[in-house]
């Protein structure tokens, strides 16, 4: 199973958050002021929209600065019990192992209806009488419920970190993931992220897992924001759907063609199906679903494409039987549909060389660039002495040898020895 | 210092170079002495010395001037009925001057023809028999129309017993400097199994590593040269591994241009010979064919093959479970 980049990649220090270098700076310097004895406001209320990093730097300072963080969600101090807990561990600065101590209230926008406004009153009891720094975190300080709260707090406002900031942070992640990732893809997750990290994270994920390289190709179909959350939700449907006309319905939901959703859906089974027997049914449903759109094809008869529609959506969802929900699969771009152009190029090349080949060895240019090309690629990446040699005697062009020896390193040796 | 493929730089350059396939090459030699050939069609497996046969026949009637004497035609490249009517016929039609009268005409890979281009190529035949010769270069001489074959002489090449396979290579191997280990022989044959073109490429490339050539080195080019052999994919499916098996069956239809029938094909004959247990084999039998009925019925290769790679990683869980 994967593990999502937002937690495997969060910043461990203050330095590693983007964006947002004013109200992290306000935020240390009184985290700070508390080792002089309490400060005024004994709790400070980080606010901002979701995803740009206001949990996170809270845990990155306490990081720094080796504090125990003592990290509780909204739903988590909603009795009284847990609030008395809450108030016997804020009252002290010092831990029991003499660190010093940092209690982060996190999302406490999910305190609401009456249930919770013991909640927030509970809060404001422990942040008037706390001997440790508090934090609490919500999207908008300014809902009326916080009104009284607002009082005992300092404000810090998080704003969207900028294009730029996303961006640094997607570079740094890049490298470790072992991708390397062209600028302007990057620029791309970036820019429809609006400022939303994690968002941005999460797309980057999605796009770039398993590969070496990301391009702008590989991210630029993503349109603006909803769209992938469509096709994504369109596949949970399908390939979670537990019946017949949930998997069905999925298809009117996308905002793609049949052909294309298609595609989504025979990249992605595999990944969500690991029993053998689900597999071998979904991709029989696939098949299925295939031999319809031949006979639509064939026929010229479109009301078939309902067969078509129901062995891809039905027929996979049905094949679930034996594999659990388990962990968080990404879900990918039809990978086939990115090579496609890629691979028609290649063969152009190919024949290209081929026809240089038939020339000096009595075979077909076809039959060569299969037969023979193979080998020469292999001794195009093993002796570049040879591999000029060869160049010249077959007569290939710049191009040619670039594409026999793999990479411009060994492209660029070859070359240089041909010139010698 | 020169470089070229080895496959061209050994190529025999005369029948007396040749020193297998010895009974074609003695009847070939009496042609040469008689100054008279007949159509000829040359059919066997590739790498046998089909092509090589005609280009020595031709050098030994016209000796230096042979390139004037001979059109090579290679009708994978250009099979059509146009280049027949054109090529063929302008080629065909001008009596040569010297003391042979006709000119050869190789047609290489001449199975590849479309039935249309065959015909007419049966008529320029006939028509210009006194001027020019057809040698017809095929795999399969079944694939060349009825009439086209009663008109020629047939010759049947066949993969170069061990032995003589062996000798070439370690021949070239003394040549060119390259240690050749017995046990990377071996690996040869058992890849190339008497394809003596694809023995010496797969030599050349094993000797660009630098290193002497064994098993290891030889298994390690043939599984890089050879995408189309899918031996690799099943084991890949036999493993358990769907997406790694899809990706390699991509790499092969799409970077490969492999045929999906082919593909199928070779599946089905490779079946026969892993260790699945035999009642299995019989059953993925079935699959296959059930596969391959729905590959000409359906509108994308790679899907169906993959529900067929499937069932593979399915049945290779279930005998796991068996065990």
């Amino acid at each position: 199973m994967y593990a999502a980049w937002t937690f495997k990649h969060k910043p461990k220090s203050i330095s590693e958050v983007v964006g947002n270098r004013e109200a992290i700076q306000k935020f240390v310097s009184w985290v700070k002021s508390w080792e002089k004895g309490v400060p005024k406001k004994r709790a400070a209320f980080l606010y901002g929209p979701p995803g740009i990093g206001k949990t996170v730097t809270v845990e990155a300072l306490a990081n720094d600065y080796k504090m125990e963080l003592v990290e509780k969600n909204a739903s988590d101090y909603r009795t009284e019990d847990a609030v008395k807990r809450f108030a016997g561990l804020a009252s002290q600065y010092s831990s029991l192992f003499g660190g010093k101590r940092l209690i982060l209230l996190d999302e406490l926008g999910g305190l609401t209806g009456t249930a919770d406004r013991g909640g927030v009153r509970a809060t404001i009891d422990i942040v008037k009488t706390a001997q440790c720094p508090i934090v609490l975190i919500a999207n908008n300080a300014y809902d009326p419920r916080f009104s009284t709260l607002r009082n005992y707090c300092l404000l810090i406002e998080f704003k969207k970190p900028s294009a730029g900031d996303v961006m640094r942070h997607l570079k740094r992640i890049c490298p470790r993931e072992g991708i390397e990732a062209e600028e302007n893809a990057l620029k791309f997750i970036a820019r429809r992220s609006e400022g939303d990290v994690r968002s941005a994270v999460n797309d980057l994920q999605a796009l770039a897992q398993g590969k070496e390289r990301l391009t702008y190709e590989d991210v630029s179909w993503l349109g603006y924001r909803d769209r992938k959350e469509v096709i994504f939700t369109v596949l949970r449907m399908i390939l979670y759907g537990k019946t017949c006309e949930g998997a069905k319905r999925a298809v009117d939901m996308a905002d793609v063609d049949v052909n294309m959703l298609f595609e989504w859906i025979y990249e992605n089974a595999p990944a969500h199906l690991s029993d053998p027997h689900d597999l071998a049914r979904a991709m029989d449903a696939l098949s299925l679903a295939d031999v319809y759109r031949g006979r639509v094809r064939d026929t010229q008869n479109w009301s078939l494409i309902r067969y078509v529609i129901d062995f891809m959506t039905a027929g996979v969802a049905m094949a679930r039987v034996n594999t659990k929900a388990s962990g968080w699969i990404p879900f990918r771009f039809p990978q086939r549909i990115r090579m496609l152009s890629r691979s028609k190029a290649e063969r152009a090349m190919q024949l290209k060389i081929g026809y240089k080949i038939k020339r000096r060895c009595h075979i077909s240019a076809v039959r060569a660039s299969k037969e023979i090309l193979p080998y020469l690629r292999i001794i195009f990446k093993n002796s570049v002495d040879v591999a000029a040699g060869l160049s010249k005697w077959l007569d290939l062009d710049t191009e040619m040898v670039e594409y026999l020896a793999g990479n411009k390193k060994q492209a660029s040796a070859v070359i240089k020895e041909l010139a010698s | 210092m020169s470089f070229e493929m080895w496959a061209e730089k050994y190529r025999p350059k005369t029948l007396d170079d040749m020193v297998d396939q010895k009974e074609i090459v003695e009847r070939l030699k009496s042609f040469v002495k008689s100054r008279n050939v007949p159509h000829c069609i040359f059919a066997g497996p590739p790498g046998t010395g089909k092509t090589t046969a005609a280009l020595c026949l031709a050098r030994d009637l016209y000796s230096s001037a042979y390139r004037e004497h001979i059109l090579e035609l290679n009708a994978s490249d250009a099979r059509g009925i146009d280049v027949v009517r054109e090529t063929v016929k302008t080629f065909a039609r001008v009596r040569s001057i010297g003391e042979v009268r006709f000119k050869i005409m190789i047609l290489d890979e001449a199975d590849n023809m479309t039935s249309a281009a065959q015909q007419a190529l049966r008529r320029t035949m006939e028509r210009y028999t006194e001027t020019c010769r057809f040698i017809l270069i095929a795999n399969y001489s079944g694939k060349i129309i009825e009439p086209i074959q009663s008109r020629c002489a047939p010759f049947r090449f066949t993969y170069l017993p061990r032995a003589e396979h062996d000798s070439h290579l370690k021949q070239i191997a003394e040549k060119e400097n390259v240690k050749l280990l017995d046990d990377g022989l071996d690996a040869v044959f058992e890849v190339c199994s008497g394809d003596l073109r694809k023995a010496i490429n797969t030599l050349q490339a094993a000797a660009s590593l630098n290193k002497p050539v064994d098993a290891k080195v030889v298994y390690s080019i043939a599984g890089r040269a050879h995408p189309a052999d899918v031996r690799e994919l099943i084991n890949i499916a036999m493993n358990g591994n769907f997406t790694e098996a899809r990706k390699k069956l991509r790499g092969m239809i799409q970077k490969y241009g492999v045929a999906g029938s082919d593909i199928i094909r070779q599946i089905h004959t490779e079946l026969f010979k892993t260790d699945v247990p035999e009642p299995w084999k019989i059953r993925l039998a079935d699959v296959i064919g059930e596969i391959d009925y729905r590959l000409v019925e359906g509108a994308d290769e790679e899907v169906q093959l993959s529900a067929l790679l499937a069932r593979l990683v399915e049945t290779s869980h279930e005998l796991r479970r068996a065990e």
